[in-house]
Order: C-alpha cells, then structure tokens, then sequence
C-alpha cells in the first residue's frame, strides 16, 4: 500500500486507518523533502555543495552524446568525411563497409556523412524553435502573470489560440505560403512552442509574484521592469530552462514530422534526418537497404532519448532545489 | 469600535504619518467586496513606535500595505509630511517610497532565492542610481554590522542562513534608503522563541540609531507592548482602542481589548478569564455585522450596539479612546 | 542508572529514545536519548524549539515517522511495548489507546469529505458501529467538544469551517474512541489567541472528565506554564530539564530554561522592557559534538561543559536537569562569577561583566 500512496501522491481516504498513517506519513515526507535545511537549523557555515543532489550517470553519459553531436554539428565540414551531396560516391545501396560506414543511398551518398551533416538542420531547427520558444513565449508568460488584469486576458487568450489551432495544419500553412528556409521551419516549430511555454512561464510567475521579494523590491521603488528583470526572471528561467531540452526534442522530432510531409528545409544541400528517412523511406528501399534508413533513425532515437533524459533529470534536480526554501 | 471617528486624531506639529478615514475593500466575486478596513483614522508621531494589534482578519496588515500603498486604497487619506499619499501615482509615488519601508513576516520568502544577500540589501541603492561605488559598499558593509550579520557572508545566498538571520537581512535592506518610517508587519512571528528577542532588540537598536518612526504590526501582545509607544487595537476592519501603552494594558476599556488580554496563556492581571469567553467564530467581512462591529460576540452588547456604530471618544483627558458604548467602567483619571 | 521516585506505574514511560534521519550531508540526531514517564490523569508539555526533537519524539510514540527513522530505545505504554505493537501492526492501538492531534488539522481531515463522516468512519473501523449509530455519535461528540450547531456541522466540509472549528471536529476525532493517552502536537499554534484559549479550556476539560493523560507539545512557555502538571524542556535532542510545572518555571535549574524564560517578552513586563536574548543559534544536530549543546551559549559555561553530555541527574518524576553549573546553586554561581571575571565563557562567548556578578 505505501508503495501505491508514493505512487499516487494522494491516498485515497479509505476506512483502514493504516491509510490514514499512510497519509500522515506521506506528509511528513514530503515536508522533510520541502524543508531539508529546516531539521537543523542551518548555519551560513553550512557547505552549499554538501547539499547538492547528484545528477548521475546515466545523466552524463547522455550529455556525452549530446555534446558529440553538437560538435559533430557544428564542426561537420572540418572533419574528414566524404561529401554528403557528392552522387555515387561507390555506387549505390551499398551496405555499411569500411569505406562508408553507414552504407549509400539510393544515389550513391555516403548515409555516415549525411547522418553527421544532418545533424546540423536537426539540432539547429530544434534549438532555434525551442529558443523562439522560450523567448517569446517567456516573456508574454512573465508579462502576463506579473501585470495580469487585461493584458493577462489577451496574453491567453492568444496562447488558447494557438493551442487550439491545428498544429499540423499552421505548419503547412506557414511553409506553403513562405519559402522553406530554415529560418521559416524553424520558426513553424518555434510559434507551436510558444503557448506551452508561455503558460508555463505564466504559471510560475503568479507564484513568485505573491512571494513577498517582489513587494519588497515594490517598496524599495523599483520599477516593474527591473522587478521582471531581477526578481523574477532568475525564478522563472530556471523551471524554464529545465524545460529547454525536453522542449528541444519534440522540435526535433517536429522537424522529423514535417519532413515525412515533405515541408522541410528545401533545397538538396539542406539535410536533416527527417529528409534522409524520407529518403530511405520508399518500399524496395525498406526491403534491400534498411542501412538508409536505420543509421539516421537510431542517431536521431538516441538524440530524442538522450535530450528527454538529461532535460528530466535537470527538471527533477531543480524542482527539488525549487522546493527547498 | 468597532466605530470610526476622529477624536484620536492629535492635532501636534511632529505628526508624521496621518491616516484619516482608510477604507480598503477587495472584490470577492459575485459582486460582493471585502471590507478589510473601514474609516480607521490613527496617526503616528515622529520618532513614536505604534502598534497595531488584532487576530488575524482584523485588517492590521491590509492598513500597513495600504500605507505604504501595497494594496490599492478605496478611499481616504494617508499624509505623510503633509502629503496625501492614498492619490499619488506612477513617479510621484516611486519618488517617495523610500522614506516608508517594510520588513515582512516571513524571512525567507522576503529574500529572493536566486541573489546574493549583498546585493539583496543593495537593491535600494541600485534602484537609485548608487551602483556598486565605493560609497555604497561602505554602506552595505555598516548596514550588515549593524544587523549583526558577517559583511564575508555576503556572497551568499538566502537559503543558507537561519530564518533569524534572513530577518536582519531584511532589516538592512529596509534601512539602506534611510528611510523616516519602518513598518513592521509581524516581524518575528515566524522565528524562534529564542531568536524573537534577538530581532525585536535590534528592531529597538535600530530606531535609536537611525531615527525611525516604527509602525509595529503584531497578534502577539506582549511583544507589541515590549516595543511600542502607543497602541491601535483593531477588530474586524475598525479600531477597538487606542492609546498610550501603558494605559491600554494597565486599564483595557474595550471588551475585545479585554478579551484578548484575558485569552493570552499567562493573562494580564487587570482582567478576568472569563472575559476571554467571546465565542471562536469570527463574522464574515462581506458582510460585516451592523452597528458596532464587536456586538455579535461581545458580553456588554445591548440595542443600542446593533443600530449605531459607536464613535472613538476619549476617557477623561488622558491619552486613551475608545469605540464602544458600554466600555468598561475605568474611574476617569486625568493626566 | 536511574531509580523510580514513586509506586504507582506510569502509563507511559519512554527510556533512552533515540531517533536518528541518514540524510545526505549525514545523519540527523533528531532525539537522542529522551526519557520521560507519564502518569494517569496528567498532562506533560514538552518544550523547545525547531530542531529540539519535540515533534519527532511525539510521532515516534505514535509510530508515525518516515521508515527511513532509526529508532532505539523503549517506549511501554500499561505494560505493553509500544513499538513491538507497531512492528506486529496491530490494529485498534494507535488511534484508540493512543492517540494525536496537529498543529494544522487538515492534515487529519479529508477536504472532500463531510466531517459527520468522518468522525464515524474512526467510530465504525475501531469500535463496528453500524453506520446510524456512528453518524449519532459524530454529532454528540461534536456536542461535547463545543462545537456550536452540531447536528447542522456534521453535514458540512472542512472547508467550510474555520480553523478553530476544524481544530474541535479534529479533536473530536481523537475522542471518538475513548483513548487514556492523547498527544497534542502545537494544537494551537495555527489559530488566534481567542480561539487559542477556548481550545486549550476544551482540552483541559476533557482530560479531566475523561481521566485522560496528555502529552502537550508547544513551543509556548505560557501554554506550558498555565496548561500542564508536568514540564519537560528539550533542547537538541535532548530533555534538558524536567520537573512540575511551577518547579520548572520558578526555581528552574538549566541555564537554556533561565535564559529561554528571560528572553521572552511577558504581558507585565514594563512598556520597554530590554529583553535578554539568547546569544547565537541552535545547535546542529548533523555531527554533533560530545559536549553540552546549549554550552556555546549558555554564560555558565565553564571547560568540563565541553568535555561530555552531561546526564539528566535526579529521579525520574522529580526536578531533573542536566547541567554541571545548574542555575542557582552555587556552582552555578561559582561559574558565572568565574565567567564575569574573565569576560568570556570556556566555549568563547563574551560575558559582560555586570554588577550582579560576584
């Protein structure tokens, strides 16, 4: 039973008072959760890393991963790789081999070269997006939630908007009337970030804007601007920024949707995985040359598990960190 | 009085801080507002501590974030140095904020978590243009001493100090604009027993150093008369009592305020047990009871309480008023 | 080590509880080593502060601590061994004999549910009342424990009622199945003086009526001083003094209770009074050093205080304290005068040489 009370947070009351220890019992733990400093009243000598939780292993190795692939982005033609656009490289669908480690496309691509080249749309329409994101949707969230009143009602009402409006077809829309750049795509996948985010900044404002900091910061004479800037904005970033990598793997695999619709980055030199498993995609291709597809699918998996992974721990490591005063 | 009026009102060239007929009322849905002050009128002189004592729900903090224009005043006026602060706005009223400041009740969630305590007390220079210069880190580093907390310790961050010490730091930041007045709201009814005192003699140290004029907001009785000067006592959005301390505690002439002295563990001797027996239930302050404000618990309570709202009137000619038509008979002294 | 003082057997009797939390900067020695009996009838107030271990030693009575607690020491209530029964699970202890009310008493009461029910459901698990007869009995206990209109409140939400009321339908639960012990966590901590009074009135008349015992913790003197038969005093971990009440509060022998006494402001102390504050902060109970814990504070400090944990000297149900300079004896005085002449403490605190001083 206790392990189902953890599990479900609330108990549900039952006549078995032993559910009623449970509850009381769920409480205490959660106050000594909240209020770790509280059991001994803490000393300014106390060692602030003591205190510090542990991210883990697993959390690490993922951010390994990430960062390979973000130097593998950023450095990709430095680096002694064939030409991913270069046709018949040594003929076509040729299995993975020393000479092309993932294989070749139905053109004779090298898929290893391609799948490190598209890393950089993938990882730079998800940054981007999730970027615009957070800023747009950040600010409106904050101003939102500190000003509320009329504004507050426009400010959700666009975000209801947004929300309710078709994800899928906004995106077509957007890139059939524009011209497919990366900076369009991005931006598709960033104005589908904005309300979640800007109702998450929102959220977390209305709390801290009754913390009585802000009232002090009122009183000193501070003007809002500065009370957003330097009050609450610390606040607020970090349960946003915690969100920033889990936000980045849903736009990556945006992107990988958008492509599959054939509404992403246009043009042959512009590769990312969701075009390469487009590519691969076709039937006689799935049946002789699984390689094309499975090399940038298995990279873009591990990416989107990698990026959820270490943004969970990262929320989690500051939720508690949150709930510590 | 629950009543209002303005006999209390001192008519003397070293009032400071003025308020005359403050009504605060906040919408509660459907239409309905709460009255959480009704024409209070108190003042406050220069160099004076006042204390305003209540149980909770009797508007004393709603008056103190009124004044300092925390909450939005629904009508009357507070004057300070002849200002009528309840109609500035914008600039007007930002340029004089600093001569009011606050601590708050709870120390921790005074202290923004992600700034460092230096810069914590420094927001009051920074918001007026004294940055990181010499001359206010001079500043910072006497206002820590003077709060008695380590000038090294000011890279730190708020979490890691006791609730005691996040107080002084709250105290220092309130002090760093020299402010004139210094409202307390409840100051040390989050802390320790034993850090209480701690606080409430550097809240005293304080006022001697820097000439404030205190505005002490507590529920606790003994520590406001340990630190004020004259006392309001407040029930339900009105004023009950005021008075110089010593005659409020030693000759208590408003039911409620005898209530509340008899109902404390160890009660004052100038009142009886019983006198505490005025029931737990509280009215609503929607829809606040008619006439004297007081009349639904109070034992003395006749007609006359229901209809007419009682008006403050002084007891002989000694610095003590009082809101109630039946008082309690205290032989007419005069100073 | 310590011999009984009186016949009659307590009720409840605690030796030497330790109570400890591993937590990641280090164990937290919550309670450590707390001793105490209870007699039929009485009421004990524990008295301290945050971080004294007065609410942990409560919720180990009552078996309600985290299972991550380490617990050693003996806790017999009439005869029985209280964490024995915990450990066998055993039904209708906790709750009927023994029983508790908090300082908030939401966390006792389900917002979703009518109070009436409430009440009846402890009536209907521990005793098998049938559901008739346990929604009569509800309302007669929220008769007796002054709840105004009881037969209109059974049928109302804890939202609905204000903390005081909240606070009598908790106690009214605690009540529903006659329990001989019940321990009151800051019962009044949460509500205003007025309403304070009244609970603690109710409290008082029913431990009489019903020959109950209490255990009352709070962190007021005056709750302590007006309320119970009995005053334990901790401070770390530890019962530092214990004795009746007017014992403890007037010819009190630890320094922590001297000073913890002066420091706060009373009614009748005169408008401006200066108080005496406790120098420095409460110890820390991670790693704590083989020493008296209140010694960096206390003006009687002198070396031998920091060379061990002086032991509760005394007999148990008498005055016991556990000091080596006790307040008003004369090594008390010997090591104030000694402490005054040289400006400052073994432990380092500064000392101001007063008039008083010898």
């Amino acid at each position: 039973m206790n392990a189902e009370d953890r599990v479900t947070g609330k108990p549900k009351a039952s006549r078995d008072p032993r559910a009623s220890r449970q509850r009381l019992l769920w409480r205490f733990r959660i106050l000594r959760l909240v209020r770790p400093s509280r059991v001994s009243d803490d000393s300014p000598a106390g060692d602030d890393s003591a205190v510090r939780r542990r991210l883990g292993f697993s959390f690490w190795l993922a951010v390994v991963w990430l960062l390979i692939m973000a130097f593998v982005a950023v450095c990709a033609p430095l680096l002694p790789m064939a030409d991913p656009t270069k046709v018949a490289f040594s003929g076509p669908r040729e299995p993975p081999s020393l000479d092309a480690w993932f294989g070749t496309d139905a053109l004779g691509r090298d898929v290893f070269s391609r799948t490190m080249y598209g890393a950089r749309i993938s990882l730079a329409v998800g940054g981007f997006a999730i970027v615009f994101g957070m800023v747009v949707g950040g600010s409106l969230g904050i101003v939102a939630g500190y000003f509320r009143g009329r504004l507050d009602q426009a400010v959700g009402f666009v975000f209801f908007v947004l929300l309710s409006f078709p994800a899928l077809v906004l995106a077509i829309l957007i890139t059939a009337t524009f011209e497919r750049s990366m900076l369009v795509v991005s931006l598709t996948i960033g104005i589908l970030a904005v309300a979640p985010v800007g109702l998450l900044s929102r959220a977390s404002t209305l709390v801290f804007a009754e913390r009585e900091f802000v009232a002090a910061a009122r009183v000193l004479g501070a003007r809002n601007g500065r009370i957003i800037v330097r009050e609450l904005l610390p606040n607020v970033v970090i349960p946003m920024g915690a969100l920033t990598l889990l936000g980045m793997a849903v736009a990556v695999v945006a992107e990988g949707s958008l492509a599959f619709l054939g509404l992403s980055v246009a043009g042959e030199d512009a590769i990312s995985w969701g075009k390469m498993i487009v590519d691969g995609a076709g039937l006689r291709d799935l049946q002789n040359a699984t390689h094309v597809t499975m090399f940038p699918v298995a990279v873009m998996f591990v990416t989107v598990l990698s990026l959820n992974f270490a943004g969970d721990r990262i929320r989690e490591y500051f939720d508690v960190k949150e709930l510590a005063f | 009085m629950a009543g209002t009026g303005h006999a209390q009102l001192r008519d003397r060239d070293d009032v400071l801080l003025r308020i005359k007929d403050l009504v605060v009322q906040f919408p509660a849905g459907r239409r309905r507002v709460v009255h959480a002050v009704s024409e209070v009128s108190f003042d406050v002189a220069e160099g004076e501590t006042l204390g305003i004592v209540g149980e909770s729900g009797c508007g004393k903090s709603t008056v103190a974030r009124a004044i300092i224009r925390l909450v939005d005043i629904t009508a009357g006026e507070v004057v300070y140095e002849g200002r009528d602060l309840a109609g500035l706005e914008g600039e007007d009223l930002r340029k004089v904020r600093p001569r009011l400041q606050m601590i708050f009740q709870d120390p921790i969630s005074s202290l923004n978590p992600r700034r460092r305590v230096r810069d914590v007390i420094a927001e009051g220079l920074a918001v007026w243009g004294d940055d990181i210069g010499s001359w206010s880190r001079d500043r910072i580093d006497e206002l820590m001493d003077a709060v008695g907390v380590e000038a090294r310790y000011g890279a730190r961050r708020p979490h890691e100090f006791s609730g005691g010490q996040c107080q002084r730091i709250g105290i220092a930041r309130a002090l760093a604009l020299d402010p004139k007045v210094l409202i307390c709201d409840e100051p040390v009814s989050a802390l320790d027993v034993s850090i209480q005192a701690q606080i409430l003699n550097l809240l005293k140290d304080m006022k001697r150093r820097y000439g404030l004029t205190v505005l002490f907001i507590s529920h606790d009785l003994s520590v406001v008369k340990n630190v004020s000067d004259r006392i309001v006592v407040m029930y339900l959005g009105k004023v009950c009592e005021i008075g110089s301390t010593a005659e409020i505690y030693s000759h208590p002439a408003h039911p409620y305020t005898r209530a509340l002295l008899a109902s404390i563990p160890e009660p004052a001797p100038t009142v009886d047990a019983e006198e505490g027996d005025i029931g737990d239930e509280l009215p609503s302050a929607t829809d606040p009871p008619s006439g004297c404000r007081f009349h639904t618990r109070c034992p003395r309570a006749t007609d006359v309480c229901r209809d007419v709202e009682p008006v403050t009137e002084q007891i002989g000619d000694i610095d003590h008023f009082v809101a109630c038509h039946h008082p309690v008979a205290v032989e007419v002294r005069t100073g | 080590m310590v011999e009984q003082a009186s016949a009659p057997a307590p009720l409840l009797s605690v030796r030497d509880l330790h109570v400890r939390f591993p937590t990641e900067r280090g164990a937290v020695n919550a309670v450590n080593g707390v001793s105490f009996d209870l007699y039929e009838g009485k009421t004990l107030a524990i008295v301290g502060e945050s971080g004294s271990g007065k609410s942990v030693t409560a919720k180990t009575l009552m078996n309600l601590l985290p299972r991550t607690a380490q617990v050693s020491g003996e806790v017999t209530y009439d005869g029985q061994d209280v964490r024995a029964l915990a450990a066998a699970g055993t039904k209708h202890f906790f709750g009927v004999q023994m029983t508790m009310v908090f300082q908030d008493p939401m966390t006792s009461l389900n917002p979703v549910k009518r109070v009436g029910e409430q009440i009846a459901e402890t009536l209907r698990y521990h005793l098998g009342r049938s559901r008739s007869e346990a929604l009569e009995e509800a309302e007669e206990l929220l008769e007796v424990v002054g709840m105004p209109e009881p037969a209109r409140r059974v049928s109302q939400y804890p939202h609905e009622l204000s903390g005081g009321l909240r606070q009598r339908v908790v106690i009214a639960m605690a009540l529903a199945c006659q329990p001989r012990l019940l321990i009151a966590d800051e019962p009044t901590t949460a509500v205003d003086v007025t309403v304070q009074k009244h609970l603690l009135d109710l409290l008082d008349r029913l431990r009489r009526d019903r020959g109950m015992s209490m255990i009352l913790i709070t962190h007021d003197l005056g709750v302590a001083h007006g309320r119970a038969d009995d005053v334990a005093v901790m401070y770390a971990g530890r019962v530092v003094e214990t004795a009746d009440a007017r014992t403890l509060f007037f010819d009190m022998r630890h320094p922590y209770t001297e000073a913890l006494l002066r420091s706060i402001p009373r009614i009748d102390d005169p408008v401006h009074h200066r108080l005496d504050p406790i120098p420095g902060r409460p110890p820390e109970l991670i790693d704590p050093p083989e020493a008296c814990a209140f010694a960096p504070r206390c003006i009687y400090a002198q070396g031998d205080c920091l060379g061990g944990v002086p032991e509760l000297s005394g007999l148990v149900g008498l005055h016991r304290f556990a000091c080596l300079h006790p307040t008003g004896t004369e090594r008390g005085m010997a090591a104030m005068s000694a402490n005054r002449a040289a400006g400052v403490t073994a432990a380092g605190l500064p000392v101001a040489d007063s008039g008083g001083g010898g």
